[in-house]
């Protein structure tokens, strides 16, 4: 995918994120490394930093030198725990550095606890391994492992760094590129570069001709939230069985998570023509369901009650 | 030996693994789990079977056990009341490697959800002792590893290689099927095999019982002679209690349908919030009766968490009273109401239809005759919970119907494991979760397999796709 195709493979080849990029060559030059903790948006070039730096620092074989765990798909702090053990138990052999790189992605996904285990494992393990933890907000990162990371904080990507990229890479793949696609592209990757490179892959795919806004609209119409539109006007109209219908579908056939959905109907929900104090009640229904979902376990019954509520405010609200 | 009055199910239970056809990778994984018996004692010393019901996991077992020369030992149900009852039957059996005869002897315990309850927990902890000790292989057989909750089968499942068997594939039911009808030597229309497949959402056993029960005895049958099956789920209880429940006015009387539905609570849920908003159809109802449930299922979640099991009997009343009370300004038009708008719906004037509201459900009989559009209204009625009564030319739709959220999983199985493989995949080579695969890459993956095939298949090639894992992103 394109998206892989173009991820920069040395922090030399990284035109944004200036100054993170520069601190962490010299980090490189000294062959020593601090743990890092890097927090930004999705898409700004968290995973792309870390994965240059370690191909920088160790060579085209970085491979046996870093491991990558996703802290949402591993199942709880025992196994990451177990992980890390019978990796950075090993020493380094063979190396340009006498450590390895543990990148742990989605860190701020770990609750309190589960992050508190984490730090004693850091601790044990810091002579013969760093770690580099990625996340989205720093605020769900306990202090204790803040104080013993660099932070680095990578700011969204402006509009100009999405489209010069996007234009780069639509001429090396042959793709004519309109000027209303590449709006369209930027607009809805809203600064993740990665979403970007992918929608301009699945708008080259799916049109043998140019890309513009109506293709990019096209592809868009396909994914998801285009579904949740459709299932929040059909429970606003208290077609609530078929609303239901259309959840279960996204939930089960799609596999999407229940917190993923309910983000999706919180920007639907912020975005339609309804009066304010009537956003103001939806937006704390969402929440509502937001907190329930951590209670519960069925998140489809959950959200089947937001959407009773959505029936229940179109009646009110009348037509 | 092949005794022409056994059930067919037993008669034509696989004996060797040639004639177990499904579920390849499962049995598999229990072949080579009992060959790694023949070096010695494996760490895993119990295998864990579980999955939907008539799958094949105990004919597996049976197979396995033939075609490798052990002694099967089987323990059922009615042997888990008590710990003593157990360290009797297996105790020495389990301690000693082969049989009086001199042959290896394998040891099966099926049906282990029949450990029902605390006052089992011996039972439970009584078959972990034996899995510790035991010098043959124990194979353990259940519908689901987590049935009862988390907790229940937690000893089991930590000392355990878990194997997973799925429901078989439709086309596979259909080809059994046909193979028995030949060996018995009845004429059974193609329509009736697939009406009888279908019924069975993967589940081969209950299948070739509704065979033997339409076509034993007799030379041919048609699809009009399967139309009388009744559908499975222990329904006969259930839809009464469960009415009976929406229309009590109070708690203790709502409270009743606990006791009166046969099923379990998690079922009961299933059932209730499947039929909520036909029987809730005043957006107020609605809305507080989801919110009674959605409360009910917060109180279990808690009580699973905090293993606080006490916290359970305000689950049940929200689920039953909460619910049940909600309901004030509904007319309980529900069925016949969803039936005569989607009918207009489907572009036919409500004059095309009688629709009759009888005791046992919703009579829709066609008034004209429908030809070619026949499809699409049986489609719709059938989406209603709806059956089609050929030999009487017209539907029959229960005001209550069984949970579809169930067939949905049983459904969907075959491409959500597909979807998970696949997120796993693109998880690993694009450096993100599998959920941001599922959410943000697959998608669009989609769209591109669709729309450029060459492009596809680079992706596929680059992300060490399986074929049908491609083939299930183009279909």
């Amino acid at each position: 995918m394109w998206a892989e195709k173009y991820r920069p493979q040395s922090l030399d080849e990284m035109v944004n994120q200036a100054e993170i990029v520069s601190r962490l060559k010299t980090f490189v030059a000294e062959r020593n490394l601090p743990h890092l903790l890097f927090v930004g948006p999705p898409g700004v070039g968290k995973t792309t930093s870390i994965l240059a730096l370690a191909r920088d620092l160790y060579g085209p074989g970085y491979g046996s030198f870093i491991l990558e765990l996703n802290a949402s798909d591993e199942r709880g702090i025992d196994v990451i725990r177990e992980k890390v053990k019978n990796w950075a138990g090993i020493r380094a052999i063979a190396s340009a550095a006498p450590f390895k790189i543990l990148i742990m992605d989605e860190a701020d996904s770990l609750t309190a606890p589960a992050q508190h285990a984490l730090r004693r494992t850091m601790e044990r393990y810091t002579r013969t391994c760093r770690f580099c933890l990625l996340g989205n907000y720093s605020e769900n990162i306990i202090e204790p492992i803040q104080s013993r990371c660099s932070i680095f904080r990578f700011g969204p990507l402006g509009e100009g760094d999405i489209k010069d990229w996007i234009r780069i890479i639509a001429s090396k793949e042959g793709v004519d590129m309109i000027e209303e696609g590449l709006d369209a592209i930027y607009q809805a990757s809203r600064g993740d570069m990665r979403k970007a490179i992918n929608l301009l892959q699945a708008a080259a795919a799916s049109q043998g001709g140019a890309v513009d806004d109506v293709v990019v609209y096209s592809v868009l119409g396909r994914v998801s939230p285009q579904r949740v539109r459709e299932m929040i006007s059909l429970g606003l109209k208290g077609e609530f069985i078929e609303a239901r219908e259309v959840l279960r579908g996204l939930l089960i056939d799609e596999g999407l998570a229940a917190e993923d959905v309910l983000r999706m109907i919180y920007s639907e929900v912020m975005r339609l023509g309804i009066p304010e104090r009537w956003k103001v009640r939806l937006s704390d229904a969402v929440g509502e369901v937001d907190y329930r979902l951590t209670q519960g376990s069925r998140p489809e019954i959950q959200l089947s009650a937001l959407l009773a509520k959505l029936a229940l405010a179109g009646e009110e609200m009348g037509p | 030996m092949t005794d022409e009055s056994q059930p067919w199910t037993s008669r034509f239970r696989p004996r060797t693994l040639r004639d177990v056809a499904d579920n390849e990778r499962a049995v598999s994984q229990l072949l080579g789990w009992v060959r790694s018996w023949e070096r010695g004692v494996p760490e895993r010393r119990a295998a864990f079977l579980h999955g939907p019901p008539g799958v094949g996991k105990t004919s597996s077992v049976v197979a396995v056990a033939n075609d490798l020369g052990f002694d099967l030992l089987e323990v059922n149900a009615s042997d888990y009341r008590t710990r003593s009852r157990l360290d009797d039957l297996l105790g020495r059996a389990a301690l000693q490697s082969v049989s009086v005869l001199g042959r290896r002897r394998m040891i099966l315990l099926d049906e282990l959800e029949g450990v029902s309850g605390r006052e089992d927990q011996g039972g439970i902890s009584a078959i972990a002792d034996i899995v510790k000790e035991t010098r043959s292989p124990v194979v353990l057989v259940a519908t689901s590893a987590h049935e009862g909750g988390e907790e229940k089968f937690r000893p089991l499942r930590r000392i355990s290689l878990l194997i997973e068997y799925g429901p078989v594939p439709f086309a596979d039911v259909l080809g059994r099927l046909r193979a028995i009808a030949r060996e018995v030597g009845v004429a059974v229309d193609e329509e009736a095999l697939e009406l009888i497949s279908e019924r069975s959402r993967g589940d081969v056993r209950s299948a070739i019982n509704d065979l033997e029960a339409v076509a034993r005895g007799r030379e041919r049958v048609s699809a009009e002679d399967v139309t009388w099956l009744g559908e499975r789920d222990r329904q006969e209880y259930t839809p009464d209690a469960l009415m009976k429940m929406f229309s009590a006015r109070a708690l203790g009387d709502a409270r009743q349908v606990l006791a009166a539905s046969y099923i379990g609570y998690d079922d009961l849920f299933d059932w209730i919030n499947e039929n909520l908003p036909i029987v809730l159809d005043d957006p107020r109802d609605l809305a507080e009766g989801l919110d009674a449930l959605a409360l009910a299922d917060i109180h279990q979640g808690r009580a699973r968490r905090t293993q606080a099991y006490r916290l359970l009997k305000y689950m049940f009343n929200d689920m039953t009273g909460g619910v049940a009370l909600s309901r004030r300004r509904s007319k309980g038009e529900g069925v016949p109401r969803q039936i005569r708008s989607a009918l207009p719906r489907l572009g036919f004037p409500p004059s095309d239809f009688t629709v009759i509201e009888a005791p046992g459900g919703v009579v829709v009989r066609p008034v004209r005759h429908l030809g070619n559009d026949w499809g699409r209204v049986n489609s719709a009625l059938r989406e209603l919970g709806g059956t089609w009564m050929r030999g009487e030319g017209r539907w029959v739709v229960p005001y209550l119907r069984p949970p579809q959220i169930v067939w949905r999983y049983r459904r969907t199985w075959h491409s959500r494991r597909l979807l998970r493989s696949v997120a796993e995949r693109v998880a690993e080579r694009c450096h993100i979760s599998s959920q941001e695969a599922v959410r943000e890459v697959i998608p669009l993956l989609r769209v591109i397999f669709q729309g450029n095939r060459g492009m596809g298949e680079e992706i596929a090639g680059w992300l060490e796709l399986e074929d049908k894992e491609a083939e299930w992103l183009s279909p």
